[in-house]
């Protein structure tokens, strides 16, 4: 079972917000869903739960279609924040997971729970409006999941949380995981879709440019790197004249470099110690997504795409 | 892709009890309430007290008669009726209560009646047969204790011309009672026949009060679901909304639950009202003596089928402008905007409000009976037409059906402006844009 997307497109008068976009999602995974701001990330989820209809193509969870699966099987969290200011925590909660079908004593207890999960117990009797940002954020993300939905469809729901915060976020992604549930965000933070996903979407300006498991794609890029670290604090701009190797980043305690496909490694670090430098460190690695991202788009993901889609 | 297809129930009944319970619990509602509860108890005093302040304003009757020497005789015998302690006087006399006061020119009479400079003339001719014929005309039927009066001195004056008239040393021929008669300006029937003129002035005070408090609750109430509807797209909680609901549960939901929490106000505030508008003449005698007031300013005239009327009219109107109004809350970014467009929503109730009014007050154009079968203005003038006994069955049912039909058709396209608004939610598109929203396929 997987969520497929289907050769979906959508417009937006002139502008051409989805073109044709095509992945699957397999169940019981953690899919990261990449692009820039405008890239379509948004417009995917809002036809994925039939907000806006798309204008071709199809979503489907197994043989059937999105459209006809019943609300309860999607949770959402928007982009954009919102709980309704002058309600309390807890009857947002219970509201919300009332719409979905969930009986309002069940979903008070395991609101209850799940505020506890998030450290914000004391919380519950607050209206949202006096709630800090972070903490508004929390709320949302209870009450996207309280209804235990089979597929979690989340719009950058790390922005704007601190570590401690994206901390407890990413366990209780996990713990969704293990109950079997398919989460599906969206992130322009490489390193977080990194740390989480099995499977990701990279996507720009309304196409899908890479998609797959992360190791596959990795793979299939083909790059080599390699960290390098030295046992003085001497620059080590020297790197750059080696053939075969172009440096990537100069880091405080070490420095990536970029190999050449026909470089080969032993060579390369032979090349290294013949110029007498005291090497503590020779460590090949995968490209990271980022890099793959910047390779596959042209420019990080933070920079947005220039689409208008919403 | 097709749209999703929601059943209306449960979640439209779980939005309404939100909005409801959001409302009524509100520091504003309760406070709003005993406000306006306050105020229509001393609205439903008042009669008490205008009649109070009336008795201290004197009234001017006019008597109008080609006969000037009857004329004369008239009104001091009129005047000597209405004002038992005064002394008469041939052409104008003043007194406390009323100014009885001699007209030769039945038009200016008629004028002056027209005007309200006059409470009422008293019109007297004289038939072939020597017959007087006595009309008092008025804009106020229903005023028992002055046309008993009136009455009175229609005989008195008729026996004062009777022996005015007899020859020195004739037989006596036989007295002739004058033939009296009261005519009403504003002339209200039911079923096709003339109801009493007690009846007819409530029902016009009537038909007055309740147009007002559709316009009344129409705007406010209206107003509310516009700003729930914006604040929700204010607060950005729409989107999360629409994941968990479909626009049109949403949509239904908050129409009917804010109605609730209006109706609820609505009770509460008319309900002590009503207590005290029953209460009105026991207490008016009370304090004033027994007739103080005319029967037209209680709750004479109401009947079960007024009711219902006034109660199916005001359940209509209030959904058709509740989704008119949630419209608007649709399309604006944020409740502040709404503020810029209440004056338009304001003139598009009062436009319904002021022909209603002309209804109550006797007209009955053509116009004014056409726009008692198109929405939005029907519910108003509809209802008043109902009220001055001037609807058949059949046209209050035609007209019901349209505003019906008018209800599902906005209530379609208010569905698929809502839905535009959720997904041009923190935005302030331009109308074209709204409107290309809207027609897209939903």
């Amino acid at each position: 079972m997987s969520l497929e997307i289907d050769r979906v497109t959508k417009r937006y008068g002139a502008t051409l917000a989805l073109d044709a976009i095509e992945f699957a999602v397999p169940a019981g995974q953690i899919f990261g869903f990449l692009g820039a701001n405008g890239a379509g990330k948004t417009t995917t989820m809002r036809i994925c739960l039939g907000v806006i209809p798309a204008d071709s193509g199809e979503i489907r969870w197994g043989s059937r279609p999105a459209l006809d699966l019943p609300r309860r099987i999607w949770g959402y969290l928007p982009e954009e924040r919102g709980l309704y200011p002058r309600l309390t925590v807890l009857d947002q909660l219970v509201y919300f997971a009332s719409l979905y079908g969930e009986n309002p004593h069940e979903a008070r207890r395991e609101a209850r729970n799940w505020l506890a999960r998030f450290r914000i117990s004391e919380l519950e009797g607050r209206r949202a409006e006096e709630l800090s940002k972070g903490n508004q954020q929390k709320v949302q993300f209870i009450a996207a999941i309280l209804h235990e939905p089979e597929i979690l469809l989340m719009d950058e729901p790390f922005t704007g949380l601190d570590p401690v915060n994206v901390g407890l976020l990413k366990e209780a992604f996990d713990e969704l995981r293990e109950r079997g549930r398919t989460i599906i965000f969206s992130t322009h933070q490489m390193e977080l879709a990194e740390a989480l996903c099995e499977s990701v979407a990279i996507i720009d300006r309304g196409r899908v440019v890479a998609g797959g498991s992360v190791r596959s794609l990795k793979q299939a890029a083909g790059r080599r790197t390699a960290r390098l670290a030295f046992d003085d604090a001497g620059g080590a701009a020297w790197l750059e004249g080696l053939v075969g190797v172009s440096v990537i980043r100069f880091g405080a305690d070490y420095t990536d470099v970029q190999l050449a496909d026909d470089a080969d490694p032993p060579a390369v670090l032979r090349q290294i110690l013949s110029r007498g430098a005291p090497v503590t460190r020779f460590e090949l690695r995968e490209p990271t997504l980022e890099a793959l991202f910047i390779d596959l788009v042209g420019r990080p993901a933070e920079e947005p795409a220039e689409t208008l889609a919403p | 892709m097709s749209a999703r297809r929601d059943s209306l129930l449960p979640n439209a009944a779980i939005v309404a009890r939100h909005e409801y319970l959001d409302r009524v619990r509100s520091t504003l509602f309760v406070v709003s309430t005993l406000i306006l509860m306050v105020l229509a108890v001393a609205l439903a005093l008042a009669p008490i007290a205008f009649s109070y302040v009336s008795r201290t304003q004197p009234v001017t009757i006019g008597v109008v008669s080609a006969d000037e020497a009857l004329r004369g005789e008239a009104v001091g015998t009129v005047d000597r009726i209405l004002n038992p302690e005064a002394t008469g006087d041939a052409t104008v006399i003043t007194s406390r209560g009323y100014i009885v006061e001699g007209m030769a020119d039945r038009q200016a009479a008629e004028r002056a009646l027209q005007r309200g400079v006059a409470g009422g003339v008293v019109v007297i001719d004289r038939a072939s047969g020597g017959q007087l014929r006595v009309t008092f005309r008025t804009n106020d039927p229903g005023n028992g204790v002055l046309n008993q009066l009136i009455s009175f001195a229609a005989v008195a004056v008729g026996i004062l011309d009777w022996s005015r008239n007899l020859p020195p040393e004739s037989q006596l021929g036989a007295f002739l009672t004058p033939d009296y008669s009261i005519e009403g300006t504003n002339v209200i029937g039911e079923g096709g026949g003339p109801v009493s003129p007690e009846q007819a002035a409530g029902r016009s005070l009537l038909g007055i009060v309740f147009v007002f408090l559709l316009s009344m609750t129409v705007a406010i109430y209206g107003m509310w679901v516009a700003t729930s509807i914006a604040v929700e797209k204010s607060s950005r909680v729409m989107e999360l909304m629409v994941s968990a609901a479909s626009p049109r549960q949403m949509l239904i939901g908050k129409v009917v639950g804010v109605g609730a929490a209006g109706l609820t106000q609505y009770v509460a505030i008319a309900v002590p009202a009503m207590i005290v508008l029953a209460f009105q003449e026991p207490v008016g005698d009370a304090l004033l003596g027994p007739g103080w007031a005319a029967e037209g300013t209680t709750v004479a005239g109401l009947t079960p089928a007024l009711l219902a009327g006034y109660g199916l009219f005001f359940l209509l109107g209030f959904v058709l402008f509740a989704l008119i109004y949630a419209a608007i809350g649709a399309y604006v970014s944020r409740p502040d905007d709404l503020q810029t467009m209440s004056l338009p929503l304001s003139l598009v109730a009062l436009a319904g409000y002021v022909p209603a009014l002309l209804v109550l007050g006797g007209r009955d154009a053509s116009w004014i009976r056409t726009a008692s079968f198109l929405p939005p203005f029907s519910p108003f003038v509809m209802l008043a037409r109902i009220m001055v006994g001037r609807a058949t069955a059949v046209e209050i049912a035609l007209s019901v059906a349209i505003l019906i039909a008018g209800i599902v058709v906005v209530a379609r396209a208010t569905i698929r402006i809502y839905t535009a608004g959720v997904v041009l939610y923190g935005q302030r598109p331009s109308l074209r844009a709204f409107i290309a929203a809207a027609r897209r396929p939903q």
